[in-house]
């Protein structure tokens, strides 16, 4: 019989390998982050002097970091679309039909695809010759609704869409990671209560919002989280797109440039500091609607 | 045979001793470039080759990358406080690296072994009186036009300044439907309008204040305006880098490219029919009396690199006139920045020539006297990223209709000028 404390012990070796990589490559660098915030940092010989909240009074009155953390602020707009698409997609390739682990496998498919190649994929896509213009061209003018075969809308360079465009892309790009999620949930609900449900005469739509969503809570509060903090991060997207032109520039790309083309990281760190401290605020606030009451 | 491999081992490790010592001796000098694989390898393979055998004691490693990478990984191993010996880098970047103090000064490695350099080469690489780059291969655009789209317009011959340039555009466009040019305004590739204002002559920056906001300065900008409302700039103009500007041109959707030799080639290569049908011309100057998109490469010593003095001899050996010559060879499209390299027959060998390379190649080098890389003088600007992101976003606004030309500039001068007079 193994007394309690060998039983934390062992507990914690078991925990070591993964905290420790955790502490070295996660902890580490917020920790070092952090004071960096607070330093000048010059990169040749590797010296930081504190500089009494330097950073943090620079960006509170820059207005090109404030546009672009309206911007990733803005972004969010894609978690309610995504999570419920994704949830809905999930539900419907949840039914044992033939051909089901296909579409699972390719809904999958924009996950595993490098961003990169994914973004010049898409970047052909939303061209003003591209793909999209070609298909609304040709079918607005086989309906009779445009007098040309090519559609002229600048996606990825008109500032009042080209944020949302590179937005369908993260949707695209994140959705069977959320749908995979959410048919964990969903295949853990006992078949019981839905065909209870079933006899008591609640139909298709009743059994959805009464039913599933409830039970799924524990993954929509997870897969929000997930997609706000990947929302509010949204960078990769961008500089593949449209590089932050038309009003796409987000608070990462801030912190980007503040860093490798300003080359000033105690500002860049700063600036990521705040765009954690919009994540955590964000995160109670989900914590609050979709986390257990107690 | 237990008994034996004891023996065995040793006597291979105390073999072995001589090699690791002389190997141990040797300065291990690596160096970066910036996409010469695969195409241009042999090239590197053979400097390093021919330099590690002129320098017993020396050993240069050849490490290529893609040009996006050099700067991060740069900073990584300036953090680390492992940087290499030499980095591949083009102008803007050297002057960016130099005021923060992140290049090693070159004047007292080198001396006078400067004077084998074009002047103006080494005054794109210098910045407070000191040189912090060794110049190595260099570039202008010409004007590549497609022959067809030019007969069909009935133009009989490429246009010779400024103002032809623009009418000729115009006509193309009007005659054909297809888009005329697309005048480098994509940023992230060193595009934009600041480039523009310095080949019409038109000052940026004048004791210490923006002054981008003259009737002239509008001018220039309400014409790129008005050409892409006209559909002679291409309406992705601002997406437009150098992979692109020869796509849009090989498929016809571009009528002329104003571009550097080097797309001529990549023309060539995957594009023959076009290729064939290609005309070239030098690129007007205007009242700026510079080239218009002069792009030269360098090499870097990063400050606290080991063997700064071994460093220089290397960088020497890369830029010297027979490496450049050598280069300028394996590329067919690029020119040297010694004085002695780029005198040499090669260049205008096909100056009549009906092969598109073989004129370009001529063409651009009867340019090279123009050929100046640096706009705004280095350290002007105090927060450039910043600064440029306003004015390029502004002035995207401006030409793509969205915003008048004249508040546009002025938004952007305001900007600067805040920043400016801190």
């Amino acid at each position: 019989m193994q007394s309690a404390r060998n039983y934390t012990t062992t507990a914690y070796l078991f925990l070591a390998p993964a905290l420790i990589l955790m502490g070295i490559f996660t902890f580490w660098p917020v920790g070092y982050n952090t004071w960096l915030a607070f330093h000048d940092y010059a990169i040749a010989d590797g010296s930081a002097t504190w500089n009494s909240f330097a950073h943090f009074k620079y960006i509170y009155n820059e207005a090109l970091f404030h546009h672009a953390l309206k911007n990733s602020l803005l972004y969010l707009l894609v978690v309610p679309c995504i999570q419920l698409a994704a949830l809905v997609m999930a539900k419907l390739v949840n039914n044992r039909l033939p051909g089901m682990t296909f579409f699972r496998a390719t809904y999958y498919i924009p996950v595993i695809t490098a961003i990169s190649v994914a973004g010049v994929a898409w970047a052909f896509v939303y061209k003003y010759d591209g793909m999209l213009n070609g298909f609304l061209g040709w079918a607005g003018h086989a309906l009779g609704l445009l007098a040309s075969p090519q559609a002229h809308i600048d996606w990825l360079g008109d500032p009042g869409i080209a944020i949302y465009a590179v937005m369908g892309f993260t949707f695209w790009k994140g959705l069977g990671y959320y749908m995979v999620l959410y048919l964990a949930g969903l295949q853990a609900i006992p078949a019981e209560v839905e065909e209870a449900a079933i006899l008591d005469g609640a139909n298709v739509w009743e059994r959805f919002w009464r039913i599933t969503v409830p039970m799924v809570k524990p993954t929509i509060l997870l897969c929000t989280l997930l997609s706000t903090i990947g929302a509010m991060k949204a960078f990769q997207e961008v500089i593949v797109l449209s590089r932050g032109q038309a009003d796409t520039y987000t608070a990462l790309y801030y912190v980007y440039d503040q860093a490798f083309r300003n080359y000033n990281f105690g500002r860049a760190a700063a600036a990521g500091l705040v765009v954690t401290f919009f994540c955590m605020l964000l995160a109670i606030v989900q914590f609050r609607f979709f986390g257990e009451k107690r | 045979m237990k008994t034996l491999f004891k023996p065995l081992l040793l006597a291979s490790l105390l073999a072995s001793l001589p090699l690791a010592a002389s190997a141990a001796e040797k300065v291990r000098l690596e160096y970066w470039t910036m996409n010469l694989s695969p195409t241009f390898a042999d090239w590197a393979k053979n400097a390093t080759a021919e330099f590690n055998r002129q320098n017993p004691n020396l050993e240069a490693v050849w490490v290529d990358m893609n040009w996006d990478q050099i700067r991060p990984k740069l900073i990584a191993s300036l953090a680390a406080g492992t940087p290499p010996a030499l980095v591949n880098f083009n102008v803007p970047w050297v002057h960016e690296f130099a005021a923060q103090g992140n290049l090693q000064p070159l004047d007292p490695l080198i001396g006078n072994a400067k004077d084998v350099y074009l002047p103006a080469a080494v005054k794109d690489v210098s910045a407070n009186g000191k040189m912090y780059a060794f110049p190595f291969y260099n570039s202008v655009s010409v004007l590549a036009y497609n022959q067809e789209l030019f007969a069909k317009a009935g133009i009989k011959e490429a246009p010779r300044n400024f103002a032809e340039f623009i009418s000729t555009a115009r006509t193309v466009t009007a005659k054909t439907g297809v888009p005329a040019f697309s005048p480098k305004l994509a940023p992230e590739s060193g595009g934009g309008v600041i480039g523009w204002f310095y080949y019409a002559g038109l000052p940026v920056i004048d004791k210490g204040r923006a002054v981008f906001t003259s009737p002239q300065h509008v001018a220039l900008v309400q014409q790129f305006a008005d050409l892409y409302k006209a559909g002679v700039i291409p309406r992705d103009a601002y997406k437009m880098e150098f992979e692109q500007e020869i796509a849009a041109y090989s498929s016809g959707r571009l009528a002329m490219m104003t571009t550097a030799p080097q797309a001529i080639k990549r023309l060539e290569t995957n594009a023959k029919a076009r290729y064939d049908q290609t005309g070239i011309a030098p690129f007007p100057t205007d009242k700026g009396r510079r080239a218009f998109g002069a792009w030269m490469m360098d090499f870097v010593i990063p400050k606290g690199a080991k063997n700064p003095a071994d460093a220089a001899k290397l960088g020497l050996f890369l830029t010297s006139d027979a490496q450049q010559l050598a280069f300028s060879k394996a590329t067919e499209t690029t020119f040297p920045s010694t004085k002695k390299a780029n005198l040499d027959p090669y260049f205008q060998a096909g100056a009549n020539s009906r092969d598109p390379v073989e004129r370009a190649r001529a063409v651009a080098a009867r340019s090279m006297e123009f050929a100046v890389v640096v706009n705004i003088p280095p350290g002007t600007l105090p927060d450039e990223t910043t600064m440029m992101r306003k004015f390029n976003d502004e002035m995207q606004q401006a030409i793509e209709g969205r915003k008048p030309v004249k508040a546009a500039l002025d938004a952007a001068a305001a900007a600067w000028n805040a920043r400016l007079v801190k």
